[in-house]
């Protein structure tokens, strides 16, 4: 915090002890003078103490809104994320078309009478080459996988980069109250999901436990 | 003890191609009376409607999970005799632990495959 000039305040003293009796009104006109003539020191100071954090706080925002426009959020929330949801739409539609397809096909030869030899490996090559057309699904799949994990990627590292130069802190809590029924679902009734290769237990572990 | 193979089954999987591949196996196995539900509340209505003599389930479903089915079997004077095994992905020892408290007979983690669930079917029946 700035302070008034101290020889300011000196005068201001004096004068007081000079006229401890007989003030006129003009002898108050100049302590007020002398008073006003005190405090602009600090008025100075104080005004360029809060021009300067103004200052500071502009290129805050100004640099906050460079890296809100680095973010790219509005390509984002437009474009990038709708369509990793529609290639993850297709993956998912692709892969049960695929094993619909496969599976018309496994019980098509469970139920097919196998009394004619003959007719019986006919059906089951044209039924094998359907099967092996449906597996063609992963080619596919594979590529729509990929740009959806670019798109992750792209998040991540902007996302990082944000978090990183805005020296963010995780907040708790939730953003709405569907997620935090989510999350209050998913503890109460155990909702892990699968667990990825080394985590979890495997069918043997559990069969220990169910001896 | 022989397994009746003319009991009615319940599958319940809110997945119609995982219902597709356990009423194959179970048809390979011998069972012929398959029901299915897509979750716990529909396959609760549907066993208080019929008498199951097995009901194989998967964990995560919506709205009613198979953990809750599990305990709403367990909980009915009618039902809580039914043989009730857990099909699922849900493989955190957490899981298995809550399941056999809530008094499942027994757990498969997915994938699986037809040995497994004849094997865990036998063993249910030789309790």
């Amino acid at each position: 915090m700035a302070v008034a000039d101290a020889s300011h305040f000196d005068g201001l003293i004096s004068f007081l002890k000079q006229k401890r009796e007989n003030i006129t009104f003009h002898d108050i006109i100049s302590l007020a003078e002398v008073a006003a003539q005190s405090l602009q020191g600090f008025f100075q100071a104080m005004d360029a103490k809060v021009y300067r954090e103004l200052r500071e706080i502009a290129g805050y925002i100004d640099s906050m809104r460079t890296e809100i426009g680095a973010l790219q959020v509005n390509d984002l929330k437009n474009t990038r994320i709708p369509s990793a949801g529609e290639e993850l739409g297709a993956i998912v539609a692709a892969t049960e078309t695929a094993t619909n397809t496969i599976m018309n096909c496994a019980e098509a030869l469970m139920g097919a009478d196998a009394s004619d030899p003959a007719a019986y490996k006919a059906l089951v090559d044209e039924k094998m080459m359907i099967i092996f057309e449906a597996c063609s699904f992963q080619d596919i799949t594979g590529q729509r996988i990929a740009k959806v994990v670019e798109t992750l990627q792209h998040i991540e590292q902007r996302v990082a980069r944000f978090a990183d130069v805005m020296r963010a802190k995780d907040l708790d809590g939730f953003i709405n109250d569907q997620e935090r029924a989510r999350a209050e679902r998913k503890e109460k009734f155990l909702l892990n999901g699968p667990q990825l290769a080394g985590e979890g237990v495997d069918q043997s572990m559990v069969d220990e436990m169910f001896p | 003890m022989a397994i009746d193979m003319s009991m009615p089954v319940l599958v319940v999987d809110d997945y119609n191609t995982m219902i597709r591949i356990i009423r194959n196996l179970l048809k390979q196995l011998g069972f012929d009376d398959v029901d299915d539900a897509s979750d716990g509340s529909a396959a609760l209505a549907k066993m208080r409607e019929k008498k199951y003599g097995l009901v194989i389930s998967d964990w995560n479903m919506e709205p009613m999970t198979g953990y809750e089915l599990l305990k709403e079997v367990r909980a009915d004077p009618g039902l809580n005799k039914t043989p009730f095994i857990m099909v699922t992905a849900e493989s955190k020892t957490e899981n298995v632990i809550a399941a056999k408290k809530a008094g499942v007979n027994n757990y498969i983690v997915k994938p699986f495959n037809a040995q497994t669930l004849k094997t865990k079917i036998e063993a249910v029946f030789a309790e």
